[in-house]
């Protein structure tokens, strides 16, 4: 009886029945995860959510800005004519000093080293902190890349630079002032033995122990033929130092102490 | 024509489903990061942010000029030395590879420090805006790292001892008010590492001297 009553339904009735289930299912988990975000309307939260969202986007154009007009810059400079041999030579100097300061993007040999939260459960009464990875997570890998022979680093893209600081913000990073979320991948230029070195070094040892060991955060690695380092997308310009007269750009008669500019 | 209308409804239900399916998706993976930071985070990221694309804005105006100003030249058949040697100057300075002078900080550390302590505090004078930071005649360029179990941290394999003192380069209040802020780096210190002082003093000028590494990586090349 019920089976013949099915049976006199049309095919495109059934069909779209069971749409019109997913799509109420699919409305109510909409309406359900705006549920918090309608709570925090009336508050400051979504405003600021927005503007940081803004200002991320801004960042990004600048950056690519930055790189562009060097790269402009580089070409307009590179083709200096006149008295050829000392164009030739300060942009030799040049070149040297971008590549020194981590303006001019690189590829060689190297390793990356992946770091994730952990999975582990977290007990009860214990800090959920410890189970994440955090900015020192993050400094002490780098630190001990550094030791084991990098010449070169860069965390999700962002590069390390003599001026680049990495800290927590919530359970994420800032490094340059950029929001990185995990996984984190450090990828570093070096020697071809650069894993062996790191994997021998002590201090890592301790931190394999410390962090992957004890909390399951997840390290891994990965060898690739080689890698690609970014150029450092941020300002060089120095606010309150001074070169002083350094004994390579005026070599005679100069003291250390006195102030050049 | 019964044939028409319905089909005509499936496609009505097929283009609500798939759009809420991608409303779904992006709302999960779309910001989940900025979402689930706290409203206090989210106020020190705008700051940041705010802080970062001002600065981000000075070098992109002062490169649109230098690239004018080349440009300029170029048009009227000059060279740009000027311009060249100005912008090695800077690049030098920035790297590390000349020596530097200007107002900033000194911080003055007694007691048996260990070196990812005084990491803790490089770290947060560049938070804060250091432009060079140096220790005795080593400056802190990449690749140069404090390490060390307590007692006897060392900086590039050479030890610090138990007093030294560490120098940086940037605007005095800022960097002093940053390290020495309630539950900031050096109350941190005080209370996991008690026995070592940490002073900081801001001063009108100080000099840094060059990195005597070499930055150039061996084991890359330029990625054209």
């Amino acid at each position: 009886m019920t089976l013949k009553w099915l049976r006199s339904i049309p095919s495109w009735q059934i069909t779209l029945g069971a749409a019109l289930l997913v799509l109420g299912f699919l409305i109510a988990a909409q309406l359900g995860s705006e549920g918090p975000r309608v709570r925090y309307t009336t508050q400051e939260r979504t405003p600021l959510l927005e503007t940081a969202t803004e200002l991320q986007a801004q960042q990004d154009e600048l950056k690519a800005r930055i790189l562009e007009l060097r790269e402009d810059i580089q070409a307009v400079e590179g083709q200096g004519a006149g008295s050829a041999d000392l164009v030739r030579s300060l942009n030799a100097q040049l070149e040297e000093a971008r590549i020194a300061a981590g303006l001019i993007p690189l590829t060689g040999t190297g390793i990356v080293l992946q770091l994730d939260d952990s999975q582990a459960l977290v007990p009860p009464g214990t800090s959920q902190a410890d189970y994440l990875v955090g900015s020192h997570d993050i400094r002490s890998a780098v630190e001990e890349l550094w030791v084991a022979g990098a010449e070169a680093i860069a965390i999700n893209g962002e590069r390390v630079t003599p001026t680049t600081a990495i800290i927590d913000i919530g359970s994420s990073l800032l490094v340059n002032s950029a929001y990185l979320a995990p996984p984190y991948q450090v990828t570093a230029l070096g020697p071809t033995d650069l894993y062996d070195r790191l994997s021998r070094s002590p201090g890592f040892i301790d931190f394999v122990r410390a962090r992957a060991e004890a909390y399951g955060i997840r390290l891994s690695f990965a060898e690739p033929e080689s890698v690609d380092m970014p150029a450092f997308a941020g300002t060089v310009t120095l606010r309150y130092s001074r070169p002083l007269a350094s004994p390579s750009a005026t070599p005679a008669g100069a003291t250390s102490g006195s102030p050049e500019g | 024509m019964h044939r028409t209308r319905s089909q005509l409804a499936m496609a009505a239900v097929a283009v609500a489903l798939g759009l809420l399916v991608v409303v779904q998706l992006r709302a999960q993976a779309g910001n989940a990061g900025l979402a689930q930071l706290s409203t206090q985070d989210l106020t020190v990221l705008v700051a940041n942010l705010n802080a970062r694309n001002d600065q981000l804005r000075r070098e992109v105006s002062s490169l649109e000029d230098e690239l004018a100003t080349l440009n300029q030249n170029r048009a009227r058949g000059e060279e740009s030395l000027d311009e060249l040697r100005a912008d090695l100057r800077r690049v030098r300075a920035y790297a590390g590879l000349d020596p530097v002078g200007g107002p900033g900080v000194t911080i003055f550390i007694s007691g048996p420090i260990d070196g990812s302590g005084v990491e803790e505090l490089i770290n947060e004078l560049r938070n804060a805006g250091a432009e060079a930071i140096g220790v005795g005649d080593v400056r802190i360029v990449t690749g140069v790292v404090v390490t060390g179990a307590r007692g006897a941290a060392a900086i590039a394999e050479a030890p610090l001892g138990e007093v030294f003192e560490l120098s940086a380069i940037g605007a005095p209040d800022k960097l002093t008010g940053s390290l020495t802020r309630s539950g900031g780096v050096i109350a941190q210190l005080a209370a996991t590492q008690p026995d070592v002082s940490v002073t900081v003093t801001p001063v009108d000028r100080i000099e840094l001297p060059a990195t005597t590494r070499t930055l150039v990586p061996a084991h890359g090349h330029p990625r054209l």
